[in-house]
């Protein structure tokens, strides 16, 4: 039984680790009034670039730094679109989610076609010495992928940006009341700019830990829904990073069980645990567990003397 | 004028036009340091045009300022404020969700925060000036009073020579407008200046060292406090010329207002009884205000804009729930009921903000003038256009709604033709008991303006109480049969609509004891 549950913690860490890459990326340009709907579209393309680039050079880190730089340039056209061009944010982004699908399926087919379900070289997990073998949080949390900890790392990171430096403050006042961060001399597009880059830059992790580090190949729309999950997390978690990584954490937990129920014997319909994790984002966002305000300027476009 | 030695902020003969409009013209005014200055005047005086000149918004179109001892052009506030000239303006810049040391802090800190230290500083300021402010506090769960003190530390920090409040006590409650004098005192007797932009008078005689008063764009006082009589300073704040507007409307070949038939009254047209209502930081916009309206009777409300006209105006039109006391149409209570039982029990609401709330500006002339009546026009549930459009065109012309045809889009009507067929629309209601009228002439041009009141006046005499409200004394003396005056909210005085009349109801408007 103890076993059981530290596999349970285990994947649900690794199933929810996506989610909390792209969902605290996501809040800090939701943070900033930019709300990118293409974070599904940012992930699925690195995912894509990701497993190219470990495909094409045998090297797992140039895949993830492939990735990262296939989602930085989705993100740095949605971030004209949406603050130069002051585009309708929602419609870039469900366009970009189709055109991403559109295109990885079409490059995959090309490129990886002949040689479909090709195992590609994926990120090693890392056995953190001296606690992997502890008995019960070894197996938990100490035996996961590589990004695993450096995406932890990361998510500390933006927290204590939010919160604890000058650049974090901006962010949030150019979310919430961008006139008077003017008068105060804050730069308002520079900073979406920079906010929805950060965006990209996590949304990249979060797709090169779904193709590289947890399934080792590409296959057609692979995200399925993970960056719609991620964008209800933010939602779900108020635009708290600590309640959206908690957020994502359950999402996590719920996907987890369509494993681990039927293992321990328990018998509930594979399709309803298949749908629990949307379920709950669904009565997250719907508001029926506490809702919170969102900034005050999301997807409002910027403009001076308007 | 006084020389010019000595003093902080000097200005020489300064104007400033608008395309057409001269907003300010020939203005010379010297503000010495450790004094406060007060700027009075009624709205659209040239207060704000004449504070943007000093903080840099704007460039005069002639005259020039001289400011500690140097010719003085800023290019921008920024400038303005590197300088030494620090505004707090009358809607705050402030971030709501974030605390006082967090907004105190944006744009002025580099890296990590340092929330504590920043903190410090605030409180040491506050402290300094008599007052105290918690820094971690969130903005938006703070008194207008307290936000306000927040703005006023942020601009201290900078350590101003000269501090401009433009109308600081508009948005506050009366407990808290001495507590802000007391505030402009201490930073005056620090050795900065203080200019106070305000158009109440009364509220802020007892800290004023000097006070120069604004009319049309021109400085028609500029006296010591001391000297200064408060009768003579009211008239020449509101004493100008008579516009022509009740000239004309007494060509209308009408008996005037006293002497007009009144049909006795079966019920009243409106009755307000105690109305009261909070905003959401729990501040009292509206007051205990009661008043009852006679069928044919129009009553003029006057008062200085944001003194509680607007929620007044939203309750009567069943936009917003008063937090206490009812109101009555024809004898119905509709305090709870919602707009749509507004306009059937008789309620004809002309809303102050025309675009948001009057019309659908990108629907048809026709379909915005009967917009309450559109069930007339349906058969089998689908909209009968051409009878529609046929009785538009009826309207229109019995109105003077001047349109291309009814099918055009009414934001291609000019503020004046919008107008007219908004008050055709609530004018023709049946059965029509109460007008509400809010600022109805607001932008309109001078034949605009008679036709609106035309139409009023016309309602009136076929047995229907008007409630005008309006910050355009004038018009309210030439329409209006009494006069009752708006004030922080309650209802502070009545008045017969006379011309004689008008210094005692521009004293009531500024806040002064009748």
């Amino acid at each position: 039984m103890e076993e059981m549950l530290a596999i349970f913690i285990a994947s649900t860490l690794r199933l929810a680790m996506p989610l909390m890459l792209a969902a605290s990326g996501e809040l800090v340009s939701e943070r900033a009034g930019v709300l990118n709907l293409s974070l599904e579209g940012m992930m699925l393309t690195a995912a894509f670039f990701g497993a190219l680039g470990s495909w094409a050079s045998g090297n797992p880190y140039l895949g993830v730094a492939c990735a990262i730089l296939a989602s930085v340039v989705v993100s740095a056209v949605q971030a004209w679109l949406s603050v130069n061009l002051r585009a309708n944010q929602l419609v870039v982004g469900i366009g970009f989610n189709i055109l991403a699908l559109g295109a990885t399926t079409l490059l995959y087919r090309i490129i990886f076609g002949g040689l479909s379900r090709e195992e590609i070289p994926g990120l090693p997990k890392l056995a953190v010495k001296g606690l992997s073998d502890l008995p019960f949080a070894g197996t938990a949390f100490f035996q996961q992928s590589v990004i695993v900890y450096v995406g932890l790392a990361l998510i500390v990171l933006i927290w204590a940006m939010l919160n604890h430096t000058s650049f974090g403050l901006s962010v949030r006042a150019v979310g919430d009341e961008p006139r008077s961060a003017d008068k105060a001399g804050i730069p308002v597009a520079a900073t979406r700019w920079k906010a929805v880059l950060i965006t990209g830059f996590m949304a990249g992790f979060a797709g090169a830990f779904i193709s590289i580090a947890d399934i080792h190949t590409f296959t057609e729309n692979m995200t399925n829904g993970a960056g719609y999950l991620a964008l209800a997390a933010v939602i779900f978690g108020g635009w708290n990073i600590g309640r959206t990584v908690a957020a994502c954490l359950l999402f996590g937990a719920a996907t987890a069980l369509q494993f681990q129920l039927p293992a321990m014997g328990i018998n509930v319909p594979t399709a309803f645990l298949l749908m629990l994790p949307y379920l709950l984002a669904l009565l997250a966002v719907a508001g029926v567990v506490g809702r919170l305000e969102p900034p005050t300027s999301l997807t409002l476009p910027f403009q001076r003397g308007k | 004028m006084t020389s010019s030695t000595g003093s902080l902020l000097s200005l020489e003969n300064l104007g400033k036009r608008f395309g057409s409009l001269q907003a300010l013209e020939g203005v010379s005014l010297d503000v010495r340091p450790g004094s406060v200055q007060c700027l009075l005047g009624e709205n659209g005086a040239g207060k704000s045009t004449l504070c943007n000149l000093i903080f840099g918004v704007y460039e005069p179109t002639v005259g020039s300022m001289t400011f500690d001892g140097a010719a003085w052009a800023p290019e921008s506030p920024a400038v303005a404020l590197e300088r030494g000239i620090a505004m707090v303006h009358q809607h705050f810049s402030l971030v709501p969700r974030m605390t006082v040391v967090e907004n105190l802090m944006l744009g002025q800190v580099k890296g990590v925060l340092k929330r504590h230290e920043f903190g410090a500083r605030i409180r040491d300021i506050a402290e300094s000036f008599g007052f105290t402010l918690d820094p971690d506090s969130v903005v938006g769960e703070l008194s207008v009073g307290e936000r306000q003190r927040a703005e006023i530390v942020k601009c201290l920090m900078r350590d101003p020579k000269l501090l401009v409040l433009d109308e600081p006590t508009a948005v506050l409650p009366p407990g808290e407008i001495g507590a802000l004098l007391d505030i402009c005192r201490r930073v005056a007797d620090s050795g900065r200046a203080v200019i106070l932009v305000t158009h109440k008078l009364a509220e802020i005689a007892k800290v004023a060292d000097r006070v120069a008063v604004l009319r049309t764009g021109r400085l028609v006082a500029d006296e010591s406090m001391q000297d200064a009589d408060m009768g003579e300073l009211v008239h020449a704040m509101v004493g100008r010329e008579l516009k022509p507007l009740d000239v004309a409307l007494a060509d209308d070949g009408e008996a005037p207002a006293a002497s007009r038939p009144l049909v006795t009254p079966p019920k009243l047209a409106l009755v307000c009884d105690g109305l009261t209502v909070h905003d959401r930081h729990g501040a009292v916009r509206l007051d205990n205000f009661t008043l009852e309206i006679k069928p044919g009777e129009i009553v003029g409300l006057a008062g200085v804009e944001g003194n509680g006209q607007s929620e007044l105006g939203m309750v009567l039109a069943g936009l917003l729930r008063p937090t206490e006391g009812h109101f009555f149409i024809g004898g119905n209570d509709l305090t709870h009921a919602g707009a749509a039982a507004v306009t059937a029990a008789g309620g004809g609401i002309v809303p102050e903000d025309r675009h948001a709330v009057a019309c659908v500006t990108a629907m048809s002339v026709a379909e915005n003038m009967f917009l309450n009546k559109l069930d007339r026009f349906t058969r089998f549930g689908l909209l009968q256009r051409r009878t529609l459009n046929a009785a538009a065109q009826m309207q229109m012309r019995e109105f003077d709604v001047r349109a291309a045809s009814p099918e055009v889009a009414f934001s291609g009507l000019s503020g004046g033709n919008q107008q007219k067929a908004v008050l055709a629309r609530e004018l023709t209601l049946d059965p029509l008991v109460a007008l509400v009228a809010a600022q109805p002439t607001r932008g309109l041009d001078v034949s605009a303006v008679e036709a609106v009141y035309r139409q009023i006046r016309a309602a009136a005499r076929r047995g229907v109480g008007v409630l005008l409200i309006s910050s355009e004394l004038d018009e309210l003396i030439a329409v209006a049969d009494r006069i009752t005056v708006l004030y922080r909210g309650r209802l502070v005085g009545e008045r017969p609509a006379e011309m004689s009349e008008r210094g005692a109801i521009g004293a009531l408007m500024s806040g002064q004891v009748a």
